[in-house]
């Protein structure tokens, strides 16, 4: 597998794992790159041209809220989870726990027949 | 330095859709991009900015991220959009054919508009027809995407389906068709030669001392004897050309040419073609049969190249491949 297929993969991978990310990192209210700052002190790395058309998506599907603040030196967009989104958060969650499982419990089978 | 962020912002913008909605996006960046320069150590000013910019990703590239999932046409659409073009036109094709030959226009509103028009004028008009064909399906295809519903477009299945996946040319299939363009080749050769010590390859006998007796008029037997040259030539070019490639466009120009061709043929007064005596009883008689037998060559003529079109049409790429999604 070359790092290209890898990336390529990991991309596809990404796209539900972060909206579950995002989501859960909203419970806090933050802006944009507050948050890519706070990912990244975390060890993962999530590209700023995906994250702002990514908290577009949410904020129009109603499961986050946008508001400007123009507090400080410079107008920023503060986003904020709704009661949508929390929701959506626990489905998404239970979905990903449930794959995690089961990949788990396979890799469990696997290093029992080795 | 704030030059470059503003360019920047303007590319990105360029690509967006126009509305409120670009700027609160362009704002959010723009925002995004300062803060981020500023964090930038040690580089700092132009450089930090620039970095930062790069690091972004190319305008059209973030464009795209924020207008993914809003297609003009989905993918589910988008080959529908070459095969009603290709049946559309394929009927735009004929009127405009008929128009020219029996001189009449046709009005189909807001589908069809074929006025009356010479051979030269159907030649310019049917590009521009193609182009209203297209931009009419794609308009179409808009709306069914934009309504969001799932629609199930129809498609006619007229013996078709077998088809869709041509089998490989068979052992003989080459032996015959070098064997037709043979013959071809020997025929066009042969009512070239004719036409030529002869000036027409209708005769209707030989007189008295060896000289050919001409069945059409000199002027009828002309104009006619070079169509029908040019029909056996147009057959022998089709077949040469079959034998390096099996594209279904070789059926379409064959087809077309031959359409033009036999509409030259239909223009043509009747009246006064033959250079021998014929009772009127007789005349008439050879009227109708050559009408309707011309008109039956035309109509499946026709048909085979509606068809010719409506397979390519099938078989054209979708503009953009479907993108793999994973389920949520």
């Amino acid at each position: 597998m070359t790092e290209t297929e890898l990336g390529s993969l990991e991309t596809e991978m990404n796209r539900g794992f972060l909206q579950i990310l995002v989501l859960a990192l909203l419970e806090k209210d933050r802006y944009g790159y507050s948050m890519i700052k706070h990912i990244e002190g975390l060890g993962y790395k999530i590209e700023e041209n995906t994250l702002y058309p990514l908290l577009r998506r949410l904020e129009k599907n109603g499961w986050i809220s946008g508001r400007w603040t123009l507090g400080e030196d410079r107008p920023r967009k503060f986003y904020g989870i709704t009661a949508e989104g929390r929701a959506m958060k626990a489905g998404l969650l239970a979905v990903w726990k449930n794959q995690n499982r089961i990949l788990g419990e396979i890799e469990k089978e696997n290093e029992h027949d080795q | 330095m704030i030059n470059k962020l503003d360019a920047y912002l303007e590319d990105i913008g360029h690509y967006l859709a126009v509305g409120p909605a670009r700027e609160e996006i362009l704002s959010e960046i723009r925002s995004h991009i300062l803060e981020k320069a500023e964090d930038e150590r040690p580089r700092s000013g132009e450089a930090a900015l620039e970095k930062v910019i790069a690091g972004f990703g190319p305008p059209r590239r973030v464009a795209e991220r924020y207008l993914e999932g809003r297609e003009i046409i989905a993918p589910a659409y988008q080959r529908h959009l070459f095969r009603y073009t290709s049946i559309l036109f394929g009927f735009h094709f004929i009127f405009t054919l008929i128009g020219v030959i029996f001189d009449r226009s046709f009005v189909l509103f807001p589908f069809l508009f074929v006025p009356r028009m010479g051979l030269i004028e159907a030649l310019m008009y049917l590009p521009t027809a193609f182009l209203t064909d297209l931009g009419f399906v794609a308009l179409i295809l808009y709306f069914v995407t934009q309504s969001k519903k799932d629609i199930k477009l129809p498609w006619p299945k007229f013996a078709l389906e077998a088809e869709e996946i041509r089998p490989p040319r068979k052992p003989g299939a080459l032996a015959a068709t070098l064997a037709g363009l043979t013959f071809m080749l020997a025929l066009t050769s042969a009512a070239i030669c004719f036409y030529l010590r002869h000036g027409t390859v209708f005769i209707a006998g030989l007189a008295g001392s060896g000289e050919i007796k001409p069945l059409l008029t000199a002027e009828a037997g002309r104009s006619l004897s070079l169509i029908v040259i040019a029909l056996l030539a147009a057959g022998a070019v089709s077949l040469f050309l079959k034998l390096f490639t099996r594209s279904r466009w070789v059926d379409v120009g064959s087809d077309a040419v031959s359409l033009i061709l036999f509409g030259l043929i239909l223009r043509r007064p009747f009246d006064g073609l033959f250079a021998v005596p014929i009772s009127g009883r007789a005349l008439s008689g050879i009227k109708i049969s050559l009408a309707i037998s011309l008109l039956f060559i035309v109509l499946m003529t026709a048909i085979d190249l509606l068809k010719n079109l409506v397979m390519i049409g099938r078989t054209a790429p979708a503009l953009k491949p479907p993108e793999r999604r994973t389920p949520a």
